[in-house]
């Protein structure tokens, strides 16, 4: 690699050395308590899929290009200078990485490796070999936020047919008005993804609760966090941000989408609403009877899968077994759950990626635990986890049925 | 010749060694106090306690290990705690600290036992690197760091236990002299000191215990105060 390269590519690595990470890449002591942690590794037992093994590949160049004792006696600490095999063994630590933070829960220290694999992510937009469908999705979503009017006419006709659907199903006599657009002052703006069902669901459930909301121009998914991008990262979130600002709304309520709940809920710090999931959303309204289920609950085996960026990331464990325990009459627990649960292998953006034979071996931990589970409904309650858990079911021939929450939740409605 | 070596590990090594280990500490805490700090929250869920609760319980109990491996937490546990005896014993080889006195006690602490725990679980540390997988993700100075420690503990052991043991007298008050001479930095080494029979004994446990200390700052055994910041980090 040229030095011109690699001294752009230091002044990346210096722009993610934060105290949080100084602290990452100093602490771990290679103890290899997070080694088997990791679903990939799981599935594919090599060294380069253990938690420790993709951040070591970040910390060795950090260590060669950023620390005395890495330029003066490299082969103490196995310090290794940024070439093209490092850039390509970013690559695959980075993005076969779904970010669930599971082997954090191994970890004495704590420590992040997806935020360490941030240094990765940049590092490889700096070298111009981030996934291209990533940056793509990105810059898709960068373009909609500078040029919004122009999306604005087509958003409004397809939700006039997602208003139609919506007054079907809770047999209303008019459509207007279902799904609100730029209402000032509402109490909630839902913010959905680009499918009709993951916002016909959700308007379902608002009108049946008769929530004074409105609905995003904008989708909650962010894939410059996913590409690893910053700025980007930033930009796409803001949108939402300034549109809750400028209708003056008091709570902004993000789709079953885990990353696009924990980035406003908890990286972007202060703001001036409050960041709610839908399943947090849909918790409350049973909790004040606002909404009703119908009687009879659903009798087949049925399980539930925590969405990392939910669980362990953001917390919201409870909310969903409550509500399935009003749904289902046979829930049965995975084996480990909760913070412990394994990832399905679909987060980070991974989903979107061509790398299904990866990502049906990487969720080999999540089939084994639906397998033990013997159920024969798998919910989950975010967009990426259900892609999937049906990729897994495919690919491993499983005979279960993949459900939404929100879409169970609004198809059990007593209306 | 072998007297200028000799005074070198015992003198001027000690010094090098504590202003690597100290300014080391120091540059490591400057780093990190000039480095910009984060906007958003890193923690991770559940919290059963709150935070320096948790905090504390996590750096100390290390439940975490607990649940992975009952042996390597016997052994992370064991020897912390031997650790933390191990510096309140070198304390009072250098001067009488009543507060360390609150259970009356034979300087050097532990009836051998301490310096013996830690070589032990020093031991398992290093072998378990030898093992797979753990030896993919060792780089050398894994190994030694370790290797270091545990020479100065056999030899940092060996006095003690001889002291004990055998018809040997290690005397704590020479120790004193020599240890207060040098935080005065107006070292002497005691004549009793150079000419006792564990003089070898005590020169090569100071010389590992120097090679250990400079090294402290510039690998992972930042990680005793570290921990603290991840683990903090973890809970916020
Ligand atoms: S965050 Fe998840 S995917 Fe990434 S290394 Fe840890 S366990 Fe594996
Ligand atoms: S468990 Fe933590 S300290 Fe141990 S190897 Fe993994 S990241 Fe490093």
């Amino acid at each position: 690699m040229e030095k011109e390269k690699i001294r752009e590519l230091k002044s990346l690595i210096a722009s993610r050395l934060t105290r949080p990470m100084r602290y990452y890449l100093d602490t771990c002591t290679r103890c290899g308590l997070c080694y088997d942690t990791c679903h990939a590794y799981y599935g594919i037992p090599k060294k380069e899929y253990s938690p420790v093994g993709r951040a070591e590949v970040v910390r060795r160049a950090v260590k060669k290009h950023f620390r005395p004792s890495g330029r003066l006696f490299p082969y103490w600490g196995d310090a290794t200078a940024l070439d093209e095999r490092v850039m390509d063994e970013m690559k695959e630590a980075a993005f076969s990485c779904t970010g669930c933070r599971r082997c954090m829960m191994y970890c004495p220290f704590g420590i992040d490796m997806p935020y360490i694999l941030g240094i990765a992510k940049v590092l490889l937009i700096g070298y111009g070999n981030a996934p291209e469908e990533l940056v793509m999705l990105a810059d898709a979503a960068v373009e909609k936020g500078k040029s919004i009017d122009e999306f604005k006419e087509g958003f409004l006709s397809v939700i006039g047919d997602m208003e139609l659907e919506v007054q079907k199903r809770l047999g209303l006599p008019s459509a207007d008005g279902l799904i609100p657009m730029e209402k000032k002052n509402a109490d909630v703006l839902f913010v959905g993804l680009s499918g009709a069902h993951s916002i016909i669901h959700p308007a379902v459930i608002f009108n049946a609760a008769k929530e004074n909301w409105t609905l995003s121009f904008f989708e909650a998914v962010n894939f410059g966090m996913f590409a690893g991008d910053p700025e980007k990262m930033q930009f796409i979130a803001d949108r939402v941000v300034n549109e809750a600002k400028a209708l003056g709304v008091k709570e902004v309520v993000i789709v079953e989408c885990g990353t696009a709940y924990r980035i406003p809920k908890f990286l972007l710090g202060p703001l001036p609403f409050k960041v709610t999931s839908i399943v947090e959303k849909i918790h409350q309204y049973l909790a004040e009877n606002r909404i009703r289920m119908k009687d009879g609950a659903i009798a087949e085996p049925l399980t539930y899968h925590d969405p990392c960026q939910l669980g362990r990331n953001a917390g919201v464990f409870d909310e969903p077994r409550e509500i399935l325990a009003r749904l289902a009459s046979d829930y049965r627990e995975m084996s480990p759950t909760r913070e412990y649960n394994w990832c399905c292998g679909g987060g980070g953006g991974l989903v979107a990626l061509d790398n299904e034979e990866f990502r049906i071996k990487s969720g080999k931990a999540k089939k084994d635990q639906i397998d033990a589970t013997g159920a024969k409904i798998v919910v989950s309650a975010c967009e990426n986890c259900i892609l999937q858990l049906n990729t897994i079911k495919d690919g491993y021939g499983l005979d279960v049925e993949v459900r939404s929450l929100s879409e169970l939740v609004a198809e059990r409605l007593a209306v | 010749m072998w007297n200028d070596i000799y005074y070198f590990i015992m003198v001027p090594m000690v010094y090098i060694a504590f202003a690597t280990f100290a300014l080391g500490i120091l540059f490591k805490f400057a780093v990190v106090a000039f480095s910009p700090g984060i906007k958003g929250k890193l923690g991770a869920y559940p919290r059963r306690l709150p935070r320096p609760l948790g905090v504390v319980k996590e750096a100390f109990a290390v439940p975490v290990a607990f649940r992975k491996s009952k042996v390597f937490w016997f052994f992370i546990v064991a020897y912390h705690l031997s650790f933390a005896l191990l510096v309140i014993g070198h304390l009072e080889l250098i001067d009488e600290f009543a507060a360390l006195q609150v259970i009356p006690h034979q300087v050097f602490l532990g009836a051998g036992w301490v310096g013996i725990v830690l070589m032990v679980s020093t031991l398992y540390f290093l072998f378990r690197r030898f093992r797979y997988p753990y030896n993919a993700i060792s780089v050398p100075e894994d190994y030694l760091i370790l290797i270091l420690l545990f020479f100065a503990l056999f030899f940092g052991s060996h006095m003690n236990l001889a002291s004990r043991h055998l018809d040997f007298m290690f005397d704590v008050s020479k120790m004193r002299d020599y240890l207060q001479s040098l935080i005065a930095l107006r070292p002497v080494l005691p004549e009793d000191i150079v000419s006792s029979y564990h003089n070898i004994m005590l020169a090569l446990h100071v010389l590992f215990a120097n090679l250990f200390l400079m090294l402290f700052p510039f690998g992972k055994m930042v990680h005793s105060v570290f921990a603290f910041c991840t683990l903090n980090l973890k809970r916020k």
